[in-house]
């Protein structure tokens, strides 16, 4: 019953959340755009975790989309085509960095990630000819989409990328995921060739981020090295999760409207100061990870258990107060 | 090449510079397994504390490395005891998320306490150099490298004959066994990370009239960090050194030789750091696999 509550109301809100780029109220239509580019990478960044794979480097992913997907367009190509090779460019940036972490897990995984955003953004940064280097790079004003389209492919995106996520949770590929989060070795006497997983996990993850990048670029219009490379979205794409709940679907969506209006609540009572929402952010995370590793979905579940519990209690037969309870318990 | 010998004097100094950066990071990961994104944010602030110290109270930073230190030794102490303890069983992932959680709360403190804007302590030293015939050797940075050898020689007598170095070291080998022979593991955990922070925040002091000090150096340094102790080997000392010096050289000559290499020199750090990751994961004297 609860259950299908939850499915009819998140299809509802679905639908509400494409509805919503219909109406034309740029500040309702720019958040709502970063709920969405926000629930992508997230959803993406969860879809590696969940196989053990720890990213501090999704803005790799998401800044070599925006390059790959702001130089399309200003070659004329249409808005689908820039995404398209900005969701190409994520996913093959996604297959080298698995090849070439294949063996490595847990920290020494994450700062390879990490390393590899650093290393690319130094690397746009030196290579003027085709980047723009430091001056950054602008969206030619022909190649200028619609604002409409672009945050109706954002809503789109983001329900995809959720979308995507309920399928693979249905699969095997998500047991064998899980698999190798616990155990690589074991996953691989069982048959689970983690190289292979690896890659199309990263494959996928990547290119997610890519296309959301790119989408982005679209968006703004303009990007240089800091921006594209930006450790801002290493950081959502990574509380967003946490937050809402690790490993789960509804987790990455629920942390990303969290975050988003958290943001902008901090911008709208203390300026425009950044630090404070980042300030905000990492509290959130040091709190998220000591009291509730499970999130807030987490918190969701284990309270509805309790209910659960407590009700079939009383239909039980014994009235819960028929013994005196010992203190404490 | 007539700019050999000051090319190999930059990077002998250099390497000194990210000795000190490293070397308070390998005591954390080699001793405690903590991996301590926290790291940056101390040198940061011990950065931070040389500024102050000098600006409002006119105490020459060389003067307050030592209070700043202890300072740090105190504040890492605290906070390991109530928010990193409660990770070490945890998952790995768990410490990288709340440690790097942490650093993010400390940099956005400085951030909005102190604005982004770019400050250098000044001490008089921080100027001067030797100047000899194809060679100058700046002052400021001379210090470093000194400071980088009176702690790593002290690092080394502490583990090698302190109580408390080679009951640390018995932790690092083999924990249940240390916990076993009557160690006290919890308060050893919480004092070596104090110790890493001390180093960290007397390297902060020293980066302090070096480096620009803004709220994000210690991200920066970090990074370069972490890269040199997979190169160096996680958990090893000497090989930080090692890595530290390896890498110096590598970015100086990049920044020597190759057209506009100043700017690519950033990038050595990465790319050392794959190469290292894929052809040989241990790194040069590490015990610690990938796995």
């Amino acid at each position: 019953m609860a259950t299908q509550l939850i499915r009819g109301g998140s299809i509802l809100l679905a639908l509400a959340f494409v509805g919503l780029t219909l109406i034309s109220y740029p500040s309702i239509n720019d958040l709502a755009f970063r709920v969405a580019m926000l629930i992508i990478v997230a959803t993406s960044w969860n879809i590696m975790a969940n196989a053990g794979l720890v990213s501090l480097g999704h803005s790799a992913f998401w800044g070599v989309g925006a390059y790959v997907g702001l130089l399309t367009a200003n070659t004329g190509m249409p808005l689908g085509v820039s995404i398209t090779f900005g969701f190409l460019a994520g996913g093959l940036l996604g297959i080298l960095l698995a090849i070439a972490t294949a063996r490595l897990r847990g920290f020494f995984f994450a700062i390879c990630t990490l390393g590899l955003s650093e290393g690319l953004r130094v690397v746009a940064l030196m290579l003027p000819n085709i980047t723009g280097g430091a001056v950054g790079l602008f969206l030619a004003q022909e190649a200028r989409p619609p604002l409409k389209l672009i945050f109706l492919l954002g809503s789109i995106g983001a329900i995809l990328a959720v979308a995507i996520a309920i399928v693979l949770s249905r699969l095997p590929f998500h047991y064998a995921c899980r698999a190798m989060r616990n155990q690589e070795r074991a996953a691989q006497m069982l048959g689970v060739d983690p190289r292979i997983y690896r890659a199309r996990v990263m494959a996928l993850a990547g290119a997610l981020a890519g296309a959301a990048g790119s989408l982005n670029a679209m968006y703004g219009g303009y990007i240089d090295p800091s921006i594209a490379f930006t450790l801002r979205v290493t950081i959502e794409s990574q509380i967003a999760p946490i937050l809402g709940g690790l490993y789960t679907i509804a987790g990455p969506v629920l942390g990303s409207g969290v975050i988003v209006l958290l943001a902008e609540w901090t911008r709208l009572a203390f300026g425009a100061n950044e630090g404070l929402s980042q300030l905000i952010f990492g509290g959130i995370l040091v709190f998220a990870i000591l009291f509730m590793p499970l999130g807030i979905v987490g918190v969701w579940t284990k309270a509805r258990a309790r209910r659960r519990r407590d009700s079939s209690m009383v239909r039980g037969g014994d009235p819960p107060d028929a013994k005196p309870r010992r203190a404490g318990a | 090449m007539s700019f050999l010998p000051q090319a190999i004097v930059d990077a002998l100094l250099l390497g000194g510079i990210y000795t000190l950066m490293v070397i308070g990071l390998s005591v954390s990961l080699g001793i405690t397994r903590v991996i301590n994104f926290v790291h940056g944010e101390a040198i940061m602030l011990g950065a931070y504390a040389a500024y102050w110290g000098l600006t409002l109270l006119k105490i020459d930073p060389l003067l307050a490395l030592p209070i700043v230190a202890l300072l740090g030794a105190v504040i890492g102490f605290l906070v390991f005891k109530g928010l990193i303890a409660p990770v070490l069983d945890a998952p790995q992932e768990n410490q990288i998320l709340l440690t790097f959680g942490l650093g993010l709360v400390l940099q956005n403190i400085a951030l909005i306490l102190w604005t982004g804007n770019e400050r250098s302590s000044n001490p008089p030293y921080a100027f001067s150099s030797f100047d000899f015939d194809t060679v100058s050797i700046p002052g400021g940075r001379l210090i470093a490298v000194c400071a980088a050898i009176i702690m790593v020689v002290a690092l080394f007598i502490w583990l090698k004959y302190g109580e408390w170095g080679r009951a640390s070291r018995a932790l690092a080998e083999n924990r249940d066994a240390a916990i076993l022979m009557g160690i006290n593991v919890p308060f050893l955990y919480a004092f070596t990370f104090g110790l890493a922070s001390a180093l960290a925040a007397a390297t902060g002091v020293i980066c302090s009239f070096i480096f620009a000090i803004t709220p994000f150096m210690g991200f920066d340094m970090l990074v370069k960090g972490f890269a040199i102790i997979i190169l160096g080997g996680l958990g090893s000392i000497v090989g930080s050194v090692a890595g530290a010096f390896l890498l110096a050289f590598a970015e100086t000559t990049v920044a020597y030789y190759v057209p506009s290499g100043n700017g690519w020199a950033e990038a050595v750090a990465f790319v050392v750091m794959f190469i290292t990751l894929i052809i040989r994961p241990r790194g040069i004297v590490g015990q610690v696999t990938g796995q």
